[in-house]
């Protein structure tokens, strides 16, 4: 708790009062307070602070001292029970300011939220976390520099930040998710909620290796005025915050302003000032965030060691390195097979090979190196797998008697 | 005696006629069809127009059997040449064994008629003798063979070689075309393009449906049209089944049997019923039919009818179409392979060297699901055609011709009419799914691999059963009874051709 720091919000400290949210009685006080429907966060931290805990804020607002009708309403039928009941059919839990999992920098944000429901693995304090955000609608560039910034992440051991919308957010999600390591999605909507529905694949997949996190109880619809809410709990997380895409008037520009309020560093990935889609990021760089250009950029600002950046070296099988040394600008598959001297279908193999070592990319057609692929040239390493081969069965033979005659 | 067309089949009817008192009237009972009906106001014309007379009296005219319902313009001459017979114009005992089909005009033209080849087929299947039909369709009935043909082109004629006045030239159309008749298409037209050629001999070998995506001018209807072109030849029962739906359709007037594997196109505005078959009276087969053992091609797949293409999963599934009516369903078989076409993206020109692409993600998404769903999860094969640049083009060699790439189709499906011989199956494009996981015969290396692409994300579930049908294909076309890491690697390069589908991300 840091309430004797001074606050910028007139009068209203940060953090919470000593004492806040612990005790079942203020604990089943702080999880009400957080479903409340209608009192923003904001005249809530108020509230709390001039009743003292969080059953006393509760008391006042059923007493019509702060909140709206629908508080009240919604006040005389519920029960902390019947929340954590709802929260046990949603597979999540509720943390609040003292828990473990409610990572201490959310208290330096003006507004905290009074607590966080959470799906998925554990929100371990040990993690650190580097939120990776941007446009809705990102642009190709945009996309393979999510992931491959995201990749860069997990493989020095931290965790990805994002929301759980489409574009910048999902491909950071994915880039984390393929890199082997773990991600967090902060929800804008209920956290029972998969939402949008193209990602919810992808959100099951993060639920099971990585953790959601929402501040908003089970049923809660995805509305356009919670997004900025969530881009606090975003930065909250995070050590560091990127913006990869966005133009002028963009929401992720709110995430890197949280993030101020965190004193934690906005990083921007630079673009063409004709690009709209680098407006923000631009902007951002102008006004004083760190410029990168690749995850080593943002590991050595972030201070993280080269040599905790943890590759395991492994040898790319022979045909794979002839086909990436011949792979130098995008390429049919036909036009590498001739420029490394093998067959179309031993190309073919060896691209599958490469692609799902995320070292080229393949589009409409053509395959070019991915920009992995480039930050691994220039630091000579051995590419490590992207993929881990899974030991196959005892014995790969077919069993006999099968019904089927040997042919040819 | 006269034959009705019920699906693709003929089926005899009995054509009797009573001329009896009372005024002027032709009247037709047995059932008949709008077509049918249509009959008694040309037949009197035909029937005076050859210089014969019609009778000034009550005419009745049955169709047996009455349960059947006839359709069919083909009827008209059997009408007329009963009614003659009738009227004692006509020898009655010349009739016996005699099957006649027809369409009549006013001047007493016999016109051709469609269906005339499922007509013979059947006159032969019950023991007729002689069957007399329009000149225009004398190849067509000529193919059946082990029945004697008179081709006709007006009524007199017909009513003349009746009386024994004529016989048809002994000369008859020639008898049974055999004999694959090269396509008027190559493969070595195709400049480049080695993995869309690859990928094409892929799909002819195992019959596996082919998606390809490519924007507009990278070459996907030229190389759709030249995969029946290395298809293996018609065999004679595959020819007649398939030129009867044609017949049937009045598309092989003046042609004998198909030579060469059909490719039909359909416009992206076609209906259900012009794909599958249907029609208000007529049951007509449909393009999916016509496509029987050749090639179906949907060019443009996102442009037609969500409900046309996803009635399409019937016939994938079964190689046949059922169209079901109120007096009963008819059968049409559509045993094709498909070849559907798709722009990469809206615009058209994701991955092009030269246009940029302005879709966004969340266009992509869209776009991606529209094409997604039922059936292309039964396409095997998705490829990406790139844009060939100039430089490209200039450069690019010219192919194999067709007959070479055929000659290693014909062997791999050989490999597999021998393996599959006792469950009853043709190819690997058939295989349903838990019976490919035991077909595939992976070595060890290969089953790794294929986890590693499961656990990347490159594959996904659903996914994994076609990598592994065609990897088994790809394997029949190298000879080889074990499926290696080589078959599977290069059949996961055709298994993704459209961003956000199939994997929820794409390696990079």
């Amino acid at each position: 708790m840091q309430a004797e720091e001074p606050a910028e919000d007139q009068s209203v400290p940060s953090g919470w009062p000593p004492g806040f949210g612990e005790g079942p009685g203020e604990a089943d006080a702080a999880l009400l307070l957080r479903c409340l429907p209608g009192i923003s966060p904001r005249p809530l931290h108020r509230l709390v602070w001039n009743e003292g805990s969080a059953s006393a804020a509760l008391a006042g607002i059923a007493a019509g001292a702060a909140g709206s009708g629908r508080d009240r309403d919604w006040l005389t039928t519920a029960s902390a029970s019947a929340v954590r009941a709802q929260l046990v059919r949603a597979g999540a839990r509720f943390a609040r300011p003292g828990d473990p999992e409610y990572w201490p920098a959310l208290l330096r944000l003006n507004d905290p939220p009074v607590g966080i429901f959470i799906r998925g693995r554990t929100l371990s304090p040990e993690h650190r976390r580097v939120a990776i955000v941007g446009s809705r609608r990102p642009s190709p560039v945009g996309i393979e520099v999510a992931r491959s910034l995201a990749r860069g992440v997990v493989r020095a051991g931290l965790l990805v930040t994002s929301g759980g919308a489409l574009g910048i957010d999902a491909r950071a999600h994915e880039g984390a998710l393929q890199g082997g390591g773990s991600t967090v999605a902060v929800l804008g909507s209920g956290i029972d909620r998969d939402y949008p529905a193209t990602n919810r694949e992808l959100l099951r997949k993060i639920e099971m290796r990585g953790t959601i996190v929402s501040e908003y109880p089970p049923g809660v619809p995805a509305e356009p005025f919670r997004f900025p809410a969530r881009n606090r709990v975003i930065a909250g997380l995070s050590v560091g915050v990127v913006i990869v895409e966005g133009v002028a008037q963009s929401g992720t520009r709110s995430t890197a302003d949280f993030a101020s309020q965190v004193g934690i560093d906005v990083f921007g990935v630079p673009g063409a000032i004709t690009n709209q889609l680098s407006q923000a990021p631009n902007a951002l760089i102008r006004d004083g965030a760190r410029l990168i250009r690749s995850a080593d950029d943002l590991l050595d600002d972030l201070g993280i060691e080269p040599g905790a950046r943890a590759v395991t070296p492994e040898g790319l099988p022979s045909q794979e390195s002839t086909v990436l040394a011949a792979l130098v600008h995008p390429m049919m598959a036909e036009e590498v097979a001739v420029a490394a001297g093998l067959g179309l279908p031993d190309t073919l193999t060896a691209l599958v090979g490469l692609e799902m070592r995320s070292l080229i990319t393949g589009e409409g057609g053509r395959y070019r190196p991915s920009a992995r692929a480039a930050q691994v040239a220039e630091a000579s390493a051995i590419p490590e797998p992207g993929y881990r081969h899974v030991p196959g069965p005892a014995s790969a033979e077919p069993p006999d008697g099968r019904g089927r005659r040997p042919s040819g | 005696m006269g034959m009705t067309v019920v699906g693709v089949g003929g089926r005899p009817v009995t054509v009797e006629a009573f001329v009896g008192r009372g005024l002027p009237s032709l009247i037709v009972t047995g059932l008949p069809g709008a077509t049918v009906q249509d009959a008694r106001e040309r037949i009197r014309p035909a029937v005076e127009h050859a210089g014969l007379e019609w009778p000034l009296r009550r005419v009745v005219v049955n169709l047996a059997p009455g349960n059947l319902r006839k359709e069919g313009a083909g009827l008209d001459l059997p009408i007329a040449v009963s009614v003659l017979a009738a009227t004692a114009q006509v020898p009655s005992n010349r009739l016996t064994g005699v099957v006649l089909a027809g369409e009549l005009s006013l001047r007493g033209e016999v016109l051709s008629t469609p269906g005339i080849l499922s007509m013979v087929i059947a006159a032969v299947r019950a023991q007729y003798r002689t069957v007399v039909v329009p000149e225009a369709n004398a190849v067509e009935a000529a193919q059946v063979g082990g029945i004697d043909v008179v081709p006709v082109g007006t009524l007199e004629r017909a009513v003349a070689y009746l009386r024994g006045a004529w016989e048809p030239p002994v000369d008859q159309p020639a008898a049974i075309e055999q004999g694959w008749q090269a396509p008027d298409v190559d493969l070595a037209d195709v400049r480049g393009q080695l993995q869309a050629r690859r990928a094409l001999e892929v799909a002819a070998a195992g019959g596996h449906n082919l998606l390809l995506v490519g924007s507009p001018g990278a070459g996907k209807t030229m190389l759709a049209r030249r995969l029946a072109s290395i298809l293996p030849a018609l065999t004679r029962d595959e020819a007649l089944e398939a030129s009867q739906l044609h017949s049937v359709a009045g598309l092989l007037a003046g042609r004998g049997l198909l030579r060469a594997r059909p490719f039909r196109s359909p416009h992206h505005t076609i209906s259900t019923a012009g794909l599958l078959g249907g029609g208000s009276t007529v049951l007509r087969p449909g393009e999916a039919s016509l496509a029987h053992r050749g090639v179906l091609f949907l060019d443009e797949l996102t442009a037609f009818r969500r409900d046309a293409i996803e009635a399409l999963r019937q016939p994938i599934e079964d190689g046949a179409v059922v169209v079901a009516r109120a007096g009963g369903s008819v059968t049409f078989p559509a045993r094709f392979t498909l070849v559907a076409a798709a722009n990469p993206c809206p615009c058209g020109f994701r991955g092009d060297p030269v246009r940029t692409c302005p879709c966004r993600d969340d266009q992509l998404a869209r776009y991606a699901a529209k094409l997604s769903g039922p059936l292309l999860d039964r396409i095997d094969l998705r490829l990406s055609v790139p844009r060939l640049t100039k430089h490209e083009l200039l450069g690019a060699s010219e192919g194999e011709p067709s007959a070479a790439v055929r000659a290693r189709v014909v062997a791999a499906r050989d490999r597999q009419l021998e393996r599959y011989d006792a469950i009853g199956l043709t190819c690997n494009a058939h295989l349903p799914g838990p019976m490919v996981r035991r077909e595939a015969a992976l070595t060890g290396a290969a089953e790794r691999f294929l986890g590693a692409a499961v656990e990347s994300a490159a594959l996904s579930g659903r996914g994994f059963d076609r990598v592994l049908r065609v990897a088994r294909t790809i394997a029949d076309l190298a000879g080889s009874n074990r499926v290696d890491v080589d078959h599977v690697g290069e059949a996961l390069s055709y298994r993704e051709a459209l961003q956000g589908e199939d994997r929820v991300s794409s390696a990079g």
